[in-house]
């Protein structure tokens, strides 16, 4: 018999070159749906409940002493300004926590995708519906956030719909972060170190609480090259764009992309030797 | 043949941890890989059903290229890997149900295949458990009712009794057996050698990543150590030693005894000259693989 030669890289094998089918991948998506419809009640009081006790707390505490914000050269409600980077903030966090926490448990612990790639789905349609679904649940939150802004007034439903591109371009970069940690961790609590290095300074400066220009200057670059300060700004726009919304949206696309391709190329080594 | 495995190797570094492993099984056919722990069974499981890359080689199964063709491939084969990999987040009938949407089997079909899964590993009484409130022997045959949902041609078994007690070993083992009168092709990977020669049709024994010996458990027995074996104790290696060369066997310490294969010719003369030797023990029984085992690879299963 002829014999095949295939070279050993991390991306050589049927797994990494096989194409990704619609179906492989809303497979994927759907085994971890049915896991969260099975638990919602739980699973949605987070996205529902956090951006509710931040409205309240801002809204009657903050508001009164904050009044209005300088933001883009136009002085906007204070609340105005907080409920689209709430919804950023859902997107983070939702999409984050999904995508490191429990696509890592699914990985290394459960070994859910080991036992999946045994059957006819390929790692690409695995990794595609982890990542989808690390996105829905960014989106869950964000559209939880603008549902409760519309009713307290501070956006249209319009707003929330038109945002809906954005939200998912946001969830993409988060949910591939958190994917990219999954495949770089060897244990649990080492998720812990991106957390408090990368995500928390990044929930915290970005502009989602306060206009970042009142931020020292070295300080508002670094914040400002962040992706979750581009999502804030691009969120806003119905209370105007920053001049270089175009750049923001590039920067943000290029975060999606180099984080989708990074995580792709951490985990795939973890599963196939 | 439902599976052929073309000059398998595998590297890790300079390391060769599978070296030209070649083999083909049949439907209905169940092939043993046996070796101690280390020996490269795994790993070559694993290069078949595609979660290893060779670095060398081909695998076709059922006319399929695993490498290229995986998702063809992968669609007539079912696994059960040496860890359990259940889905914690489901009950076990949702574990089919839902493991099964993988293969393209949905709805109805999936529910029914699932059902008659579970009868079939006599687990319809658990349908509603947790995975984490059954017992080993029981997630054992969950996993192997998982690996037959989408009624494959060919099943990877490896390791699969592995800290089973014997009551949950032995029903693992009528499940393989109705498996293969069912037609299907089984690889399994065993360290037991009574699975192995319980089991399998044909075996190949495995060191260092490589095959050292082939064929049904009693030609293995039978070609490389005989009929019988005489186990003593008591006596001297260098009073035993001269014996094998008088008698032209084989025979080692092994643990307190000493193992001698019984020869064709003079195995009652072998015995009597033990016996008026007044050895603290003398036994007399059939030869079994873990002899082969000893015989070829200068170690018990157990010993690696």
């Amino acid at each position: 018999m002829k014999t095949d030669l295939a070279v050993s890289t991390p991306t050589s094998g049927n797994h990494a070159q096989a194409p990704i089918t619609p179906w492989g991948v809303y497979a994927a998506w759907r085994r971890n749906a049915r896991v969260y419809q099975a638990t919602w009640l739980v699973n949605s009081l987070p996205p529902l409940s956090e951006p509710l006790i931040y409205l309240v707390a801002f809204g009657y505490g903050l508001t009164p002493l904050v009044g209005d914000v300088m933001y883009n050269g136009a002085s906007v409600d204070y609340l105005r300004f907080l409920a689209p980077g709430m919804m950023a903030i859902g997107v983070l966090f939702q999409s984050y926590s999904e995508g490191a926490y429990a696509s890592y448990l699914r990985l290394d612990y459960q070994k859910t995708w080991h036992a999946i790639l045994t059957t006819p789905l390929t790692f690409s349609e695995v990794f595609t519906g982890e990542l989808l679904w690390a996105a829905t649940k960014g989106m869950i939150a964000a559209l939880a956030t603008g549902i409760l802004a519309v009713f307290w007034g501070l956006m249209s439903v319009g707003t929330v719909v038109l945002s809906i591109p954005l939200l998912l371009l946001g969830s993409v970069t988060f949910g591939a972060a958190g994917l990219l940690t999954a495949g770089l961790v060897r244990t649990i609590d080492q998720i812990n170190v991106p957390l408090f290095l990368l995500i928390v300074p990044m929930f915290t400066l970005c502009g989602t609480y306060f206009p970042r220009d009142t931020l020292p200057s070295p300080l508002f670059e670094v914040a400002s090259a962040l992706p979750l300060a581009a999502l804030a700004d691009l969120l806003r726009w119905p209370l105007g764009l920053p001049d270089h919304w175009p750049w923001a949206l590039l920067w943000l696309l290029g975060w999606a992309i180099a984080s989708t391709l990074l995580a792709w190329r951490t985990i795939y080594p973890r599963l196939f030797r | 043949m439902v599976l052929e495995a073309d000059d398998l190797w595998k590297t890790y570094g300079d390391r060769p941890v599978v070296q030209g492993v070649s083999f083909s099984l049949a439907a209905g056919e169940v092939l043993g890989f046996l070796g101690a722990n280390g020996a490269g069974k795994t790993t070559t499981v694993g290069m078949l059903y595609g979660a290893v890359i060779p670095s060398r080689g081909r695998v076709m199964v059922d006319g399929f290229n695993v490498q290229t063709q995986g998702r063809r491939a992968r669609q007539i084969m079912g696994v059960v890997t040496q860890e359990d990999n259940l889905d914690p987040d489901f009950s076990v009938f949702d574990n089919l149900r839902y493991f099964a949407s993988f293969y393209g089997i949905t709805g109805r079909a999936a529910q029914n295949r699932a059902s008659e899964l579970l009868a079939q590993v006599g687990l319809e009484d658990y349908h509603k458990h947790r995975v984490d409130q059954l017992s080993g022997g029981l997630k054992r045959r969950l996993v192997l009712a998982r690996a037959l949902i989408n009624q494959p041609r060919l099943v990877f078994l490896d390791e699969p009794t592995t800290g089973l007690d014997p009551d949950a070993r032995q029903d693992f083992w009528r499940l393989v057996t109705e498996l293969k009168q069912a037609g299907c092709g089984v690889l399994l990977t065993t360290h037991y050698m009574d699975e192995a020669q319980r089991l399998c049709d044909r075996l190949l024994l495995l060191q260092n990543g490589q095959v050292i010996n082939s064929g049904t458990p009693l030609d293995l027995i039978h070609s490389t150590i005989g009929v019988e074996v005489i186990e003593v104790d008591g006596l001297k290696e260098d009073q035993l030693q001269p014996l094998l060369t008088q008698f032209q066997t084989w025979g080692r310490p092994v643990g307190v005894h000493y193992l001698i294969a019984v020869p064709p010719q003079g195995g009652d003369e072998l015995w009597d000259y033990l016996s008026h030797r007044h050895p603290v023990g003398l036994s007399r029984r059939r030869a079994n693989l873990e002899d082969v085992f000893l015989r070829l690879t200068g170690h018990t299963l157990d010993e690696n």
